[in-house]
């Protein structure tokens, strides 16, 4: 058996820089400058797992994103963990995606990748978390998916069986290929690249399609194409309130319990 | 002129960063125990990521990507332990000596190897005398026939019970000067690795020692470089990777120090405002980030005349003056670090101390701060002669 696997990958800003973040009151907009962009922490461990499938089983891991020529910092991350192809997906039209209008090119170049077995996306990004992309393109693509995956357990006869975590357990779950899953951390530890790799890495070439490469649906892409806006950002403020209560242990826990009550927090 | 590092530079850091994080900070306290085996895992796990090889031409094992790369992989691992950004350094010094002045035989056979951490190696030219009096060298290296009869004793030589080759400088001649430099196998019938030294920052991942060597009958082929100038040669190591090394180290410990520091002058409190807030306190941060940049500067450059080119014979006031300004600013950031920090500025669980401890090791390794204050200061004259 051979495997053809996609993974999708995005650049965020690197978490650790968050505290760096900054609005901007006038444009409503997150100040990115000065952050450094990562791969998604989770979109590691969905190209980890595409390496481990192929060497088990054999095949090709192609790993592609959307964004700006500079998302290309991604890609040769992925090469250097290993994958075969990359695919760069920019150009302006796309620009102001949410996730809707994200999944739509997304869907377009993986069907004109052509044979696919399986999809792989990292369960959320750290920047947007909305959890959608991996299930949107799988109801582009009209293939089943599973979320929330910590362990493939199998494969046979054209169909895959996966846990999904829940909140006091797990799933099993048997589907059909081609699927797609996005997949939480604990499903692997993933490489760190050679020296080697690395630097064959950034010698290797990166497809770049633009919109007239995969004709996605011109009204489906971009800012116009997306049905949900962001009106407004703001900094949430957290404040700490030291409020001493006096008499005995009893009487400060009900004193406590009614704070607490008048403050929705009980 | 681009100051900014390559791509490939760029994502070398990033995965060194990645690998301190998930496979040094964890372990950290077991690293620094006193006693206990040396973590031989990590160094493997070094080994096999192509750390050990960066500046090492791929004919031989290495990656080729430079004295830079390696620099920056050295500093940090120096940022989270700096004991394994020595090490990383240490493991470079022979390799170095032989890829310039070894034979053919010796970078085929060692090279590789060495660089795949098979074989631990060391430098072990100081002496109870001294290390950087080099005519007070007193192990003596005689010729018989195809073989060199070592006779002598070392010490403060790193990693000196688990290394498994030695480079030892002998003298081999009359004139003071007629010192050579051979290999020698820790498993040669005569050689005793012995007491560890005592130093300020030993512990299991970072010790030193005294090695004896007597009647130890090496073959003339480990001779590393020409007979009678073998102190050229293994200056090659000292200064290309040792003082560079030496100085990238103390510039990742200096950077942990620094953001240590200003990690808690945001978040401590003094009469109602953060430390930052206090022009005393907030001048000194300023000051730890100009001497880390200066001295990390120093470094890039001294690593970047290496790729291109430049032997220490031509740059020996670059690679001098990185490895003393670092060691320099190193000592200044730690002090000022505690400073900030007041009385948990030398509580072990800020992390500032035990990195004050390695800067302070370092003042005499690769040669003392006032070597390479000499080196620095002769080789000045003679640029503006």
């Amino acid at each position: 058996m051979s495997l053809d696997i996609v993974v999708c990958i995005k650049q965020v800003p690197d978490p650790q820089h968050f505290s760096k973040i900054t609005l901007d009151p006038v444009k409503q907009t997150i100040r990115r400058e000065g952050i450094p962009a990562i791969m998604n922490p989770l979109d590691r461990h969905a190209v980890e797992e595409a390496l481990r499938l192929r060497e088990k089983y054999a095949g090709k891991v192609t790993a592609i994103t959307m964004g700006p020529p500079q998302a290309a910092e991604i890609l040769q991350d992925a090469c250097a963990m290993g994958v075969n192809d990359v695919i760069l997906l920019s150009d302006r039209v796309f620009a102001g995606a949410d996730s809707l209008a994200t999944v739509y090119p997304l869907a377009a170049a993986i069907q004109k990748i052509g044979k696919f077995d399986l999809v792989i996306c990292g369960n959320e990004s750290v920047d947007g978390a909305t959890q959608q992309v991996g299930p949107q393109l799988a109801e582009l693509l009209g293939i089943p998916h599973v979320t929330y995956v910590n362990k493939i357990e199998n494969f046979a006869d054209g169909s895959m069986t996966v846990k999904r975590v829940i909140e006091q357990g797990y799933l099993k779950i048997h589907l059909q290929l081609p699927a797609l899953i996005t997949v939480v951390k604990e499903i692997n530890e993933y490489r760190l690249p050679t020296v080697m790799a690395i630097m064959e890495a950034t010698c290797k070439e990166i497809t770049v399609w633009s919109n007239n490469d995969i004709h996605a649906d011109g009204e489906k892409i971009g800012l116009d194409g997306s049905p949900t806006n962001v009106f407004g950002v703001f900094e949430q403020k957290s404040t700490r309130k030291r409020n001493m209560l006096k008499g005995t242990p009893e009487e400060v826990a009900k004193q406590a319990v009614q704070w607490l009550r008048k403050l929705e927090a009980m | 002129m681009d100051f900014g590092l390559s791509r490939e530079q760029e994502m070398l850091r990033n995965m060194v960063r990645d690998f301190a994080e998930k496979e040094i900070r964890p372990r950290t306290a077991e690293f620094a125990q006193p006693e206990g085996e040396f973590p031989f895992d990590i160094c493997k796990k070094m080994a096999d990521l192509g750390l050990i090889g960066l500046p090492f031409p791929k004919e031989y094992g290495g990656s080729g990507m430079g004295h830079v790369a390696y620099l920056i992989a050295i500093e940090e691992l120096a940022k989270v332990y700096p004991g394994w950004g020595s090490h990383l350094r240490g493991f470079g010094l022979v390799p170095a000596v032989l890829e310039m002045h070894g034979t053919e035989e010796q970078k085929k056979t060692l090279l590789p190897r060495m660089i795949k951490g098979e074989i631990l190696s060391c430098i072990s030219g100081t002496e109870a005398s001294g290390g950087s009096d080099v005519a007070g060298i007193s192990t003596t290296a005689k010729r018989e026939g195809d073989y060199y009869i070592i006779n002598g004793r070392k010490c403060m030589i790193t990693r000196s019970t688990i290394t498994d080759v030695f480079l030892v400088s002998a003298r081999t001649g009359e004139n003071p000067r007629d010192i050579s430099s051979i290999l020698v196998d820790r498993n040669t019938p005569g050689f005793q690795a012995g007491r560890l030294e005592n130093f300020i920052s030993t512990s299991r991942t970072n010790f030193a020692g005294e090695v004896t060597l007597t009647n130890c009958k090496v073959p003339v082929s480990n001779l590393v470089g020409k007979e009678h100038r073998g102190l050229g040669a293994m200056l090659t190591g000292i200064n290309e990777v040792g003082r560079t090394g030496g100085a990238a180290m103390l510039v990742g410990l200096a950077q942990a120090v620094l953001e240590i520091a200003v990690k808690y002058a945001k978040e401590r409190h003094l009469y109602g405002k953060p430390l930052t807030n206090i022009q005393t306190l907030l001048f000194m941060l300023g000051d730890m980030e100009r001497n880390v940049a200066r001295a990390r500067w120093l470094t890039y450059y001294a690593g970047w005349l290496l790729d291109q080119g430049k032997t220490y014979q031509e740059i020996p006031g670059e690679i001098a003056m990185c490895k003393l300004d670092a060691s320099e600013a190193a000592i200044n950031v730690c002090l000022k670090g505690i400073e900030i920090l007041g009385g948990y500025g030398t509580t072990p669980e800020f992390g500032i101390i035990s990195k004050f401890k390695s800067a302070l090791d370092m003042i005499a390794a690769a040669g003392s701060n006032n070597i390479s204050r000499l080196v620095m200061s002769n080789a000045t004259v003679k640029k503006y002669s």
